[in-house]
């Protein structure tokens, strides 16, 4: 489970930061989370929805303990992103869209790297490996070099890396960005596993086809702050359009 | 503990598969000095050889007098004299390059020597061409006939020729010949190992910060429970290996090099290799360790600030300077070892690795460097450690 309680983030912006946004932004702060609270439950996929610089993925790396936030709480399995930022890493799978992996490695020395950081046992290493490496298609290609594989089967590589420690709580930040239509399934794929498995997920997108496809709870940011929270029902329930896309362009536009 | 080790496995097996790192590292160190050194020399060498055998054009002018000196000019088979110049000519005719010298014997040279005094010869060359060799050449065989002159005065005067060297110098020099090499040979070699221990540093530094960064798996890294100290100590331990790892072997090249020089008298070889004995290697060694640390420290730092890798690269590349400066101070004749300079860093490993060389370190002094060193080492990993921890830095530019 994962609980978002008035979580703001605020960043100070350079000098250059400032030039970029143009004369009509003053100040030297920004806040690129504003006051936002959720809930995400195991079993169900969390879908954040927002333009490109909303604030989806300071809320998700907030989330991940990289970033702390500047005000509010979050707590992940139980326990605080703050206080106890190793015990929600040791739950906690992430991906984003890039791969994030290290090309002079095998997919296999770049599991077992992440197994060990995990402080997996090698038993359970062993028995986790033979399933995901199974489930992805790995095996053939486990001793290669990274660097030399294709997009997708790197991105499989990634997949297994977030999933290896068999983690409560999985977030994808916009796992499918430029990817192939091929392994982009395969992803979602992992998605409905992951809530097959009572996992919670939460899941950043900009994609509208895999909100319908993928959302239990929805939140759509724009801006820092939410303009949506709630089910995908509700949100179905309140459409004022024809299509989700056109919905989520009315709001942002009417935000 | 556990973690660290993890992690400095997969940065060490990371940075040693990376091409660029391994040249830098290992390649660059083990054959720069002894390509440079073996390519000068011979450059060197050959150059020396075909000023010695050129043979010179030399313009004479004697207006009958020194005849003994002419005929040993026109005799040499290694001087093509040329006569019937004009004296006031010569200079314009050395820089047009149309005689390599010119030697102009004053009309009363011979009037002078009869009476015992000084006869006037004027000697015109170029000294920036064949390293000097054409005034070396000339001055050898003018040299030759001054003294058959003086001893023609002895002769004349009935003396004997020992009265003009009331005193002789026996000369004792109790330095040994590490110690004389090691004061002079021995300045280049620090300048060297700061050189390569640097350099060793540098891309690993950047390709394990700001490189990660660029890749996107400092974020993925992060994610993992370990603490961002663990990560920034397994990426440190990793540089200030490779930084080590490119000193030492540039001992190596420096032992390669010398052994392959051929013309080197056997006794200064024994001395360049007593020089690089395993005592002194080991010492050496044990003040660019925390050397090491502080380029390790001081380049991650920059490195993990930087927005990608070729920024960090621009970044890092002019430091070079600021590293060889102080070495360059300690090459200065007058520089030494003391107690306020064994706190300069850099400048201290460069002073006290000369000195360990030579085999005159002092003690205290060389425990100063080692108090310095170890100081700046564990203040810029802890200024490293706090500069890892911003997120205005992991995440600048990400």
């Amino acid at each position: 489970m994962i609980v978002v309680d008035k979580v703001t983030k605020t960043f100070s912006v350079s000098r250059q930061q400032r030039r970029e946004m143009g004369p009509e932004f003053k100040g030297s702060r920004i806040d690129a989370v504003k006051e936002v609270s959720f809930t995400c439950r195991p079993g169900r996929i969390f879908t954040l929805l927002g333009p490109n610089g909303a604030g989806k993925t300071t809320m998700l790396r907030m989330i991940a303990t990289m970033l702390k936030p500047s005000s509010g709480t979050i707590a992940v399995a139980g326990f605080d992103v703050v206080k106890e930022g190793v015990e929600v890493r040791r739950r906690i799978g992430f991906l984003t869209g890039n791969t994030g992996l290290y090309d002079r490695l095998t997919p296999d020395e770049m599991i077992k790297y992440y197994a060990d950081l995990y402080g997996m046992d090698a038993q359970t290493y062993g028995r986790r490996r033979q399933e995901i490496f199974g489930l992805l298609g790995i095996h053939e290609f486990a001793g290669r070099r990274i660097g030399k594989l294709s997009s997708g089967m790197k991105q499989k590589v990634s997949l297994a890396r977030t999933i290896i420690h068999n983690p409560d709580v999985v977030v994808f930040d916009e796992p499918t960005s430029a990817l192939d239509v091929v392994t982009s399934r395969a992803i979602i794929q992992l998605i409905k596993r992951c809530k097959e498995e009572n996992k919670t997920v939460l899941f950043s997108t900009h994609r509208m086809g895999e909100v319908s496809l993928l959302s239990d709870d929805l939140a759509i940011i724009h801006r820092g702050s939410f303009i949506f929270n709630g089910t995908y029902k509700e949100f179905e329930n309140q459409m004022q359009t024809r299509s989700v896309e056109d919905e989520f362009v009315r709001l942002v536009e009417a935000a | 503990m556990s973690r660290f080790v993890t992690i400095f496995r997969k940065e060490f097996t990371d940075t040693i598969r990376d091409r660029r790192t391994l040249f830098m590292m290992i390649v660059f160190p083990l054959l720069l000095v002894p390509v440079l050194m073996i390519v000068m020399t011979n450059l060197q060498r050959s150059s020396m050889k075909k000023a010695e055998e050129k043979v010179l054009r030399v313009a004479l002018v004697a207006r009958g007098n020194a005849a003994v000196l002419v005929g040993a000019l026109t005799g040499h088979h290694d001087f093509r004299v040329i006569d019937g110049i004009p004296a006031d000519s010569m200079e314009a005719m050395i820089l047009r390059d149309s005689v390599d010298a010119a030697v102009v014997v004053a009309g009363d040279f011979d009037a002078a020597v009869a009476r015992m005094a000084s006869g006037k010869i004027r000697l015109f060359y170029k000294s920036s061409d064949d390293f000097d060799m054409v005034k070396r050449r000339l001055s050898d065989v003018i040299g030759a006939y001054e003294k058959q002159l003086v001893a023609d005065r002895f002769v004349k005067l009935k003396l004997d020729a020992g009265i003009v060297n009331p005193v002789t110098i026996e000369e004792h020099d109790v330095a040994s010949m590490k110690e004389r090499i090691g004061k002079t040979v021995g300045g280049m070699f620090p300048y060297l190992f700061v050189i390569f221990c640097f350099m060793g540093a540098m891309y690993p530094a950047i390709d394990l910060a700001a490189g990660e960064k660029e890749r996107g798996t400092m974020e993925t890294l992060l994610t993992a429970p370990v603490s961002r100290f663990q990560i920034l100590l397994g990426k440190f331990a990793v540089v200030v290996l490779t930084g080590l790892l490119s000193a030492a072997i540039s001992i190596v090249g420096i032992l390669f090099a010398v052994r392959q020089i051929s013309d080197i008298p056997p006794e200064m070889l024994d001395a360049v290799v007593a020089i690089l004995d395993v005592q002194t290697v080991v010492l050496v060694l044990s003040l660019l360790f925390p050397l090491s640390m502080f380029f390790a420290a001081f380049l991650l730092s920059m490195s993990i600030f930087a927005r990608s890798y070729k920024e960090a690269q621009s970044m890092i590349s002019p430091l070079m300077i600021v590293v060889i400066l102080p070495v360059m101070i300690g090459l200065f004749p007058g520089v030494t070892l003391g107690p306020l300079t064994a706190m300069i860093p850099i400048l201290n490993v460069s002073l006290a690795t000369k000195e360990i060389i030579a085999g005159t370190v002092k003690t205290g002094l060389l425990l100063e460097v080692y108090a310095s060193l170890i100081l700046l080492a564990g203040l810029s990993l802890f200024g490293c450690a706090r500069w890892f921890q911003r997120e205005e830095t992991i995440f600048r530019g990400v």
